[in-house]
């Protein structure tokens, strides 16, 4: 095999090779924007609200109240708006 | 403290026609013309036991400035407002019946939908105000035509931003009074969702494949003023080897607000920030959407 022959071989080989070489070399790009998306998303102190038994509506508590025989904890929110469940407000 | 409680808010008007018995009372106590002269905040906790009687409540706010607590040590403390919480919390507690409490610690349990959506953490990296820095988590359902948009890319393609208004469109901070109506008192939503992104096929790791969509989006409000804002999308989306729709999705957000002070009539720019992901939750439940 001449070397332009052997230059040709290695071209091909290269060449099949390459979809697989990108496609590797390109996940770490995905890495890091799954680093920053973990490093952006709150942590489990950050979201110590969600820990406590929040009932959907005052309504709602009342009657699991009654019925689980505990008390509730109300917050009253002298404003026309307010999303305690998101935080928007 | 709060394990024994179910949790509720209410919000509203003294005017409105139907105000709950236990707000009432809360209320009316309030305001029997004991002249707080301004200093009570408009928030308060009632605690009720488990028939619904009032028990104890307080102004979730200190009416008359931090005192001091001690410390632990020898010393003393001003006392924090978490401290403050846990003191009315303990004038109420001689008067619960706790026995039938739970014991054990609640689970975290984050907003989340019956149907294929995202989760949506939304963060202002305020200095100033610590409160502002509180996450946001809203979550969106999406439907079939939604994740259509985000279908495989055999090659870069364009996404306009405006399709993933429904979601987007949650990128905003907590408590923007200034972006707030006079007249319905809420706040002004995103309108306007702006942005030339990409989608490019990002590799495969033989069991899934990934994409990635970026680009800048610019969000506008439906108030006066024009008011707009903007940052940096960045999304990881996977798939199955054969099939175009979305298994999961998961990325961020970075940008600048303008908060506009009415004081000092001057604006701030400070980071926003955010985080999506997908629900159901993780890569390997079914696909967000069969094809």
């Amino acid at each position: 095999m001449d070397k332009y022959s052997m230059r040709g071989l290695c071209i091909v080989f290269a060449l099949l090779l390459m979809p697989v070489a990108i496609a590797p070399a390109q996940v770490p790009e995905v890495g890091a924007v799954l680093d920053r998306y973990k490093a952006f998303r709150p942590g489990k102190d950050d979201l110590a609200m969600y820990q406590i038994d929040w009932a959907s509506s005052l309504q709602e508590a009342q009657k699991r109240a009654l019925r689980e025989k505990r008390p509730v904890f109300l917050v009253i929110i002298h404003a026309q708006y307010g999303d305690l469940s998101s935080g928007h407000c | 403290m709060l394990r024994p409680f179910i949790a509720a808010s209410w919000h509203g008007h003294r005017n409105d026609p139907n105000i709950p018995d236990p707000v009432r009372e809360v209320w009316q106590r309030k305001f029997r013309g004991r002249g707080f002269g301004g200093k009570q905040s408009n928030v308060d906790l009632a605690i009720l036991d488990s028939e619904g009687n009032l028990v104890h409540w307080f102004d979730a706010f200190r009416r008359m400035g931090p005192r001091r607590v001690p410390d632990g040590g020898q010393g003393q403390k001003h006392e924090s407002l978490g401290d403050y919480t846990v003191r009315g919390l303990k004038q109420a507690i001689p008067a619960l019946d706790l026995s039938h409490a739970p014991t054990a610690e609640h689970p975290l349990k984050l907003p989340d939908l019956e149907q294929s959506g995202i989760r949506i953490f939304v963060r202002l990296l305020e200095e100033r105000m610590i409160a502002y820095r509180a996450p946001v988590v809203e979550v969106v359902a999406l439907n079939k035509k939604d994740w259509k948009t985000l279908n495989y890319p055999r090659k870069k393609r364009r996404v306009e931003a405006a399709a993933l208004k429904k979601w987007l469109s949650q990128v905003y901070p907590p408590g923007v009074m200034e972006r707030t109506s006079q007249q319905t008192k809420k706040v002004y939503q995103i309108d306007r969702i702006e942005g030339d992104l990409t989608i490019k096929p990002a590799g495969s790791d033989g069991k899934m494949r990934y994409a990635l969509l970026r680009g800048k989006v610019r969000l506008t409000d439906e108030g006066p003023g024009d008011f707009t804002y903007g940052g940096e999308l960045e999304v990881v989306l996977t798939y199955s080897e054969s099939n175009p729709g979305p298994l999961s999705l998961r990325g961020v957000f970075e940008g600048i607000y303008p908060r506009y002070n009415p004081v000092q009539r001057q604006s701030r720019d400070i980071p926003l920030r955010a985080a999506f992901e997908s629900l159901p939750e993780g890569d390997k439940t079914p696909r967000l959407f069969p094809q």
